[in-house]
């Protein structure tokens, strides 16, 4: 039954910060709706680890890139909002932009075909 | 930095943040929950699947607090406690522990602290490790191979060498200072005026003397700061003042800084000038002068050896014993000498004690750390990783190498009081304290033995999985992987115990050789002083005032005998001569020289010399032009082995014609007269009324004595004030005395690698004995069953037995292997003598085997009684 699911990708090490600054571009959110958010928008490639997913956002909330405050959910529960700082917009720009430069070298190695094309 | 600030405020809510996180994760769950139960599960499957999805709660929790603050040290803090804990909980294994680390630590550190004092702490004088000291190499000659230089050799170098930015030259010169108060004889060396610009010491009151009161023989001193406040109170207004030395007025120029001492005592008083006479400036056999000189820079010690030596050999070409070389030695080897390699010898052992004693700890903690399996499992099962376990047993390894510190530093400070002894004489009396360089180094020493023992229990502790430590049903785990490493680790302290026992075994014998070694007289109760006899100006009057004392003396109650000698025996190698015998050609023939010690007529009988042929001095032996002389053994047979020896006659060389012919009427059994350590060199003693006029400066003075000889000093310095009130007596000590300090290196040296080895082998023992005990009780199921089925107590016994004797067999055989180099490293600290191997390690194999067979037995003859009912009904 595994075997039928698509398969899913690996969080390389360091991405799930990006993945959590983009996600709160967007707009604040709690823990649950950022994992379900990255899940779908990634088409159920990416699942996040509950399991690192908790510690990344203290983490960043104590470099000061994301803030906290207790806020209502959807559904009407105090539920923990994360929403993104002046200091995390800055950061969210300088990974992203080291992200793209390092996506679009891994491409320029892995298809060479365009460019060999005259 | 705002990071800092936000840590330090969620520092003070930490309860709050603790209720935060369980609310935050409480809530996710019910999200998850809510979103499953959507897809069709009922409440429970939901609930179940949403708990399985987060995984380990307690880890998420963690991992989260690690954000909030300094995780590491909250988690050292409460590691830490808990090894508080643990140590209260198991006594009897704390007490274990803390007391092996105490002994390691306490004897590193000790011996650290003399190597600190003796071989790092910086020598008071700018810039030591350039300055060096020159001899003169006089590889032919008989009294020894390493001499003073002579004043033109000193004024030759410093005009023509190109190594050195300055040569300076000190000579011996007592000095009798009185005046005010009794007569008091200080130690005094002579010194030329750049002595101080070479060192790069300068006074701390006043100045030092110039070269033109060095050369005019001005009578300006400078003291020392002992003498300073000793003899005049600290008082301010020292520099300036006449004192009188010698007789004679001098000024006080200059007073040293309390540290300053030079070779080759710490104890000297007064610096003069040398102020050479005219012939001593050309006297190429006045051998008496110390010459330090300070390094150019960027030449290097080797450099400086070619180009002295090539030197030395252009500047005495004429010198009629033929040119020589020169030795050029660092100032801190020269000051340090022999202790240098006792000291390294007894750095390496201790730390061989303290490797033996971590390694003991290692098998302890591994065996209990397999005891612990349970606790271990069930950390991990509620979410310890792994690092985290190791962490926490290096923790507990720590707190135990604090106490263990805190221990040996206690037992560290009366070691070191028995330790000062090894501080070479030039250094004096120097206190050893527990200073912040050794604390550091116990420190160090400390958590490298934390880490050495900690680490491997540390990480075998924490590789158990959690379902191998549960399921193991709480028996804790065999671990079979660990018992080679155990082993591995009694073979290694096996082999260091052996190490240092031969080598303590070494040290010993020879300590015992030299204790026995014959000196040539009897030491016991023989009291011995010097007393100046400058206020004494012509020969005769000398002699007349020796005897003098020597009768007062002998009428002291107590007193057996006095005589007296020109330079106490073991105690200075100079005073020799050159001498020809009759049939040489005249003048003075290379290589024949001979201490001379001038002796009144009963000095033999007070010492307790023995005679080997004909006779000693007697009354008969009057000032004559015919005299008569004693020779020692090695002089005999030297020059007329198998002939008669008896009424042979030489005379002193450099007297030219002057001299008269000396005839030999006896022959002594050797006596060691440059010091106890020294082989006995040829030696000539004529006695006082027949000496060609070569006058001393001090007369040694021994008395033989019937009581306690320090009970009989008031009386001697009375009788001899009765002569003369203002005669000095000087170095008032014991014959005992002398020989222990020269006995000094060797007879502390072997008493602590004694002691290190004999700590050693408990240690060793212990460990051997822990591991089978250790393998007895978690097999006890296993001997059980084998009982059960047959096998008879003799050969569980055996079979126990076996496997502690073939370790200690092993660590036997390494370690004499290892025995043998290290002891060919510490030649130096056998003073010439070869200790017969066999015995040492015939001792050593047995002592060893003997001891570790107790301790195999003990567990083994447990596991042999085994009582296989009880043992499977435990299961």
């Amino acid at each position: 039954m595994r075997n039928d699911a698509p398969s899913r990708v690996e969080l390389l090490q360091g991405t799930l910060d990006l993945l959590i600054l983009r996600t709160l571009l967007a707009g604040p959110a709690h823990g649950h709706a950022i994992a379900k958010h990255i899940q779908r928008t990634s088409e159920d490639l990416l699942q996040v680890e509950t399991g690192s997913l908790y510690p990344a956002l203290h983490r960043l909330e104590a470099k000061g890139w994301i803030a906290a405050s207790w806020e209502l959910s959807s559904k009407g529960k105090r539920a923990r909002f994360y929403r993104l700082t002046t200091a995390g917009r800055r950061q969210l720009a300088a990974e992203q932009s080291k992200w793209d430069a390092f996506a679009r070298a891994m491409a320029l190695i892995l298809n060479p075909a365009d460019q060999e094309a005259p | 930095m705002r990071s800092f600030l936000r840590k330090l405020g969620w520092l003070t809510r930490r309860s709050g943040k603790e209720a935060e996180l369980g609310e935050e994760l409480h809530f996710h769950l019910e999200e998850e929950a809510e979103e499953r139960g959507a897809g069709g599960l009922t409440e429970g499957e939901a609930r179940l699947a949403a708990r399985r999805e987060l995984g380990n709660l307690a880890l998420v929790q963690e991992n989260s607090r690690a954000a909030w603050g300094w995780f590491w040290l909250e988690q050292l803090v409460r590691d830490a406690s808990y090894g508080l804990r643990q140590v209260r909980r198991s006594r009897l294994f704390s007490g274990m522990a803390i007391a092996t680390l105490a002994l390691g630590i306490g004897g590193i550190t000790a011996v650290f602290s003399v190597f600190d004092a003796v071989l790092i702490r910086p020598l008071p004088y700018a810039d030591a490790d350039r300055l060096v000291m020159i001899w003169d190499y006089m590889g032919k000659a008989d009294v020894m191979t390493r001499h003073n230089p002579t004043p033109p050799e000193w004024i030759e170098w410093r005009r023509l060498n190109t190594v050195f930015t300055d040569l300076a030259s000190t000579q011996p010169g007592d000095a009798t200072l009185s005046g005010d108060g009794e007569p008091e004889q200080v130690p005094a060396r002579k010194a030329t005026w750049n002595f101080w610009s070479v060192l790069g010491v300068r006074p701390i009151a006043g100045r030092v003397f110039t070269e033109d009161e060095d050369n005019q023989s001005m009578r300006v001193v400078v003291i020392s700061y002992g003498l300073w406040q000793r003899r005049f109170g600290g008082s301010p207004g020292i520099v300036g003042r006449k004192i009188s030395l010698n007789d004679e007025p001098y000024e006080v120029i200059g007073v040293m800084p309390r540290g300053f001492y030079f070779m080759p005592s710490r104890e000297v008083d007064i610096w003069m000038p040398a102020s050479f006479p005219a012939w001593m400036r050309r006297n190429f056999t006045w051998h008496d002068a110390q010459i330090v000189a300070r390094l150019k820079p960027g030449v290097t010690l080797e450099q400086a050896r070619q180009s002295m030596t090539a030197l030395s050999l252009q500047v005495t070409a004429k010198d009629f014993r033929g040119p020589h070389p020169v030795i050029v030695m660092p100032l801190r080897e020269e000051i340090a000498g022999k202790t240098q390699t006792a000291l390294i010898w007894l750095l390496c052992a201790s730390a061989a004690l303290l490797a033996i004693a971590c390694v003991n700890l290692a098998n302890l903690l591994l065996s209990r750390g397999a005891a612990r399996g349970r606790e271990v499992a069930v950390r991990a099962a509620l979410g310890a990783g792994r690092g985290r376990l190791a962490a926490q047993f290096l923790t507990e390894s720590l707190v135990l190498a604090a106490f263990g510190t805190l221990a040996g530093l206690v037992l560290a400070l009366p070691a070191m009081r028995f330790l000062e002894r090894l501080v070479p004489e030039a250094m004096g009396a120097e206190r050893l304290t527990l200073d912040w360089r050794v604390l550091a180094f116990s420190g160090a020493a400390a958590i490298g033995a934390a880490l050495t023992f900690g680490l491997a229990p540390a990480l075998g502790g924490s590789r158990l999985g959690p379902q191998e430590g549960l399921r193991a049903g709480g028996r804790g785990t065999t671990g079979g992987r660990s018992h080679w490493f155990q082993h591995a680790l009694i073979v290694i302290e096996t082999a260091l115990a052996v190490v240092l026992l031969t080598c303590g075994g070494l040290l010993f014998q020879t300590f015992q050789h030299l204790r026995n070694t014959d000196l040539g007289i009897r030491s016991e109760r023989l009291l011995t002083f010097e007393t100046p006899l400058f206020r004494y100006k012509d020969f005769d009057r000398r002699v007349a005032f020796v005897n003098a004392e020597l009768e007062k003396v002998r009428a002291i109650p107590g007193v057996i005998s006095a005589g007296s000698i020109n330079v106490i025996p073991f105690t200075n190698f100079a005073n020799a001569t050159f001498y020809r015998l009759e049939g040489q050609p005249a003048g003075a023939v290379p290589g024949q020289v001979a201490l001379v010690r001038n002796v009144s007529r009963d000095y033999f009988a007070a010492v307790g010399a023995r005679l080997r042929e004909g006779r000693f001095f007697s009354a008969s032996d009057q000032k004559s032009d015919s005299p008569v002389a004693i020779v020692n053994e090695q002089f005999a047979n030297r020059h007329f082995a198998g002939r008669q020896e008896l009424g042979q006659r030489f005379k002193f060389g450099n007297l030219g014609q002057k001299g008269y012919w000396y005839t030999i009427v006896g022959v002594v059994k050797p006596i060691r007269e440059s010091g106890v350590l020294e082989e006995a060199r040829l030696a000539v003693y004529r006695v006082l009324e027949q000496c060609d006029q070569i006058g001393d400066l001090n007369a040694g003075m021994v008395v033989r004595t019937a009581v306690e000889p320090a009970s009989v000093v008031p009386a001697v310095r009375q009788a001899i004030w009765s002569l003369d009130k203002n005669q000095p007596l000087a170095r008032i000590r014991t014959m005992e005395e002398i020989v222990d300090r020269q006995l000094a290196t060797p007879s502390q040296s072997s008493a602590l690698s004694g002691a290190f080895a004999l700590l050693a082998l408990l240690l060793a023992s212990l460990g051997i004995y822990g591991v089978l005990s250790y393998a007895v009780s978690q097999r006890t199921n296993e001997i059980g069953v084998r009982m059960a089925l047959g096998a008879t107590s003799g050969q569980i016994l055996i079979a126990f037995g076996k496997r502690g004797l073939a370790l200690t067999i092993t660590g036997l055989a390494i370690g004499l292997v290892l025995a043998a180099i290290a002891a060919r490293s510490m030649t130096t600290l056998l003073y010439g003598f070869r200790p017969d191997y066999t015995p040492t390690v015939a001792a050593v194999s047995a002592i060893l085997l003997a001891v570790s067979a107790l301790a195999c037995f003990i567990p083994a003859r447990r596991a042999s009684r085994v009582d296989p009912i009880v043992a499977l009904r435990s299961e």
